[in-house]
């Protein structure tokens, strides 16, 4: 049952409420518009272009799930760097409270696949249907040729740009070169024509239909979002002070006289907003700071030779007329830990040893004694090769010049290989007894700067009864 | 004391309960987990596809599968008790307790002077 608001002083209950209209967000252009649309080219661009980019003749990005490694910009990433991915999660993290803390939800107006898909989405459809206004008056509209032409032409559209989606996403983790002969070809293997269609599928919903729900119900973090807020916090707010009591009027009219605030009560803060709330009852939890309504209301104050900012990016401190800072303690801390951990992941990155080994002792004997007075100790060392070209190592033991090292096979490895290569250490008995404590160093010979050092337990037969 | 603080011997207050089931619920779930993941996969096996540096035995591998589960299913069912409890009431899409939908106006009907044209 479709409930319309009669007025203002309609009777209690559920029929004070009209149903929720359909939102058909106004077109809006002016300065964070703007940024938007850069912001959309900028990282669909990035997300679209990157896998079809090569650099050294490998996939830009490419997340090799199979083989275990990541392949990011000329540098590959084995599971045993695990910790380059932790730190890149507590900065993505620290990142949202730094912004959120600075400058309220700009991830969510900017940056947010949500948002970003969803602008796409939105263009297609005024590209196809036309503004708002023929968008409304075009569902009104009986089913007729043209109808049913533009609805499909959408629909479309948005199909054939979410397979896309989903193509390139899979190209993140599978060959992108490679899969689209195979989607020509429809040999498409049936991991990747699954996710395909489930990215394809999931673009789709949520930036075709689902649109501002995902925001207002779905994500949790409109509902942290006041946890990380404070009275400093740039957040988009109107100046009631400024802009009541609100009303129409002409623009020469005097405003004060007429006992008027700076609102003409246009109502096209409402109508631009996404998520189709008024801006003017204060901050609230389903607003996703897309700043369209600073953008129309300047437009407005502008036609009306108005001063702008009746809504603007401000505090609520400001608005108070109270001192505040937007650069406070809070802020200072926040972007320092940010500025140390980045700096330091980034310096980790190009300061690796594309080498790494670990030896492990041989479970089955702890030693074996041999001719000639000899304590043989054996081990396997695994050995991984992460640099993208061939090297040959050799292998020494820097604490003790006596121990005599013995490999199945020389330490000769191709560009990204791991070799398992069976060690034996053997040192002469007068060396010592129980345990020894070595440390090998394995050093690329072609390059001195690629090198490890790797500690071993060597065990020596006790002497019982040679000890006083 | 006020009333309000008082509680009846026996009773849980809200945020007893939903503490209990979002432990409670995530420890089935990852026990479960547990039971599946190792009925199919050799915790042995763990071994050798093990990148830290220390070697991990099986009992190891069991307690540490079995935590990682619970870990993330305490994480996804205290964050779908604290989205319910703080989304919308029941009745919200009927529109009940909830602001009345805000009033939409054509821009020119009260201020003459602005141009719809301005404004797709």
């Amino acid at each position: 049952m479709s409930k319309q608001a009669t007025s203002g002083t309609a009777g209690a209950g559920e029929s004070l409420y009209r149903k929720e209209p359909k939102i058909y967000p106004r077109q809006v252009s002016g300065r964070f518009a703007r940024l938007r649309v850069v912001a959309v080219w900028a990282l669909l661009g990035l997300f679209y272009l990157l896998p079809w980019l090569n650099i050294n003749g490998k996939q830009s990005v490419l997340f090799d799930l199979p083989a275990r490694k990541f392949y990011i910009f000329g540098m590959t990433f084995w599971p045993q760097d695990f910790v380059y991915l932790a730190l890149l999660m507590i900065s993505a993290g620290l990142s949202l409270f730094f912004f959120t803390a600075l400058a309220g939800r700009l991830w969510c107006g900017f940056a947010c696949p949500q948002t970003v898909w969803t602008e796409v989405f939105v263009w297609i459809e005024r590209w196809i249907e036309g503004d708002r206004q023929k968008q409304i008056k075009l569902d009104k509209s009986p089913w007729n040729a043209d109808k049913i032409l533009r609805k499909s032409a959408k629909q479309a559209l948005w199909i054939l740009f979410a397979a896309w989606t989903g193509f390139t996403f899979v190209g993140f983790f599978s060959p992108i070169r490679e899969l689209g002969p195979a989607v020509l070809n429809l040999s498409l293997g049936p991991w990747e024509t699954f996710w395909t269609i489930f990215y394809s599928f999931a673009t789709y919903g949520n930036a075709g239909f689902l649109r501002e729900q995902v925001c207002k119900y779905m994500c949790p973090y409109a509902r942290f979002q006041s946890a990380m807020f404070d009275k400093d916090t740039l957040i988009i707010s109107y100046d009631e002070e400024r802009g009541e009591p609100r009303g129409g009027r002409r623009k020469d009219d005097n405003a004060r006289e007429k006992g008027l605030g700076d609102c003409i009560n246009c109502t096209l803060c409402v109508q631009v907003c996404p998520t189709g709330i008024d801006i003017r009852d204060g901050l609230q939890y389903e607003c996703i700071a897309c700043a369209a309504c600073i953008d129309v209301c300047d437009q407005v104050m502008d036609k009306m030779s108005y001063p702008r900012g009746l809504i603007k990016y401000t505090t609520e401190h400001a608005l108070k007329h109270n001192q505040g800072h937007v650069i406070r303690p809070r802020i200072m801390v926040y972007g320092a830990l940010l500025l140390v951990i980045i700096s330091g992941t980034l310096w980790g990155m190009t300061h690796r040893v594309p080498l790494r080994a670990d030896l492990i002792r041989d479970r089955n004997a702890l030693y074996r004694e041999l001719p000639g007075d000899l304590v043989e100790n054996v081990y396997t060392l695994k050995i991984t090769n992460m640099d993208d070209q061939a090297h040959q190592y050799d292998i020494s033991v820097l604490n003790n010049d006596a121990v005599e090292i013995d490999m199945s096979k020389p330490l000769s490895l191709q560009a990204e290989e791991v070799q398992g290569v069976s060690v034996r250490l053997r040192i002469p008995r007068s060396e010592g007894q129980g345990v020894q404590a070595l440390e090998l160093l394995i050093q690329a010979q072609d390059d001195p700067s690629i090198s490890t050092k790797i500690k071993a337990k060597a065990l020596m037969p006790l002497k019982f009864g040679s000890q006083p | 004391m006020s009333d309000k603080k008082q509680v009846l011997p026996g009773r849980w207050d809200r945020r007893k309960r939903d503490i209990g089931i979002t432990v409670w619920v995530a420890f089935l779930a990852a026990c479960i987990g547990t039971f599946v993941i190792f009925a199919v996969m050799d915790p042995e096996a763990l071994n050798d596809a093990w990148v830290l540096p220390w070697e991990m035995g099986s009992r190891l591998a069991y307690s540490l599968g079995f935590l990682f589960l619970f870990i993330v299913s305490v994480i996804a069912s205290g964050l779908t008790a604290f989205m319910i409890r703080t989304g919308p009431k029941s009745g919200h899409a009927r529109g009940k307790g909830r602001r009345r939908p805000p009033e939409i106006r054509s821009p020119e009907e009260n201020n003459p002077d602005l141009d719809l044209g301005d404004w797709k």
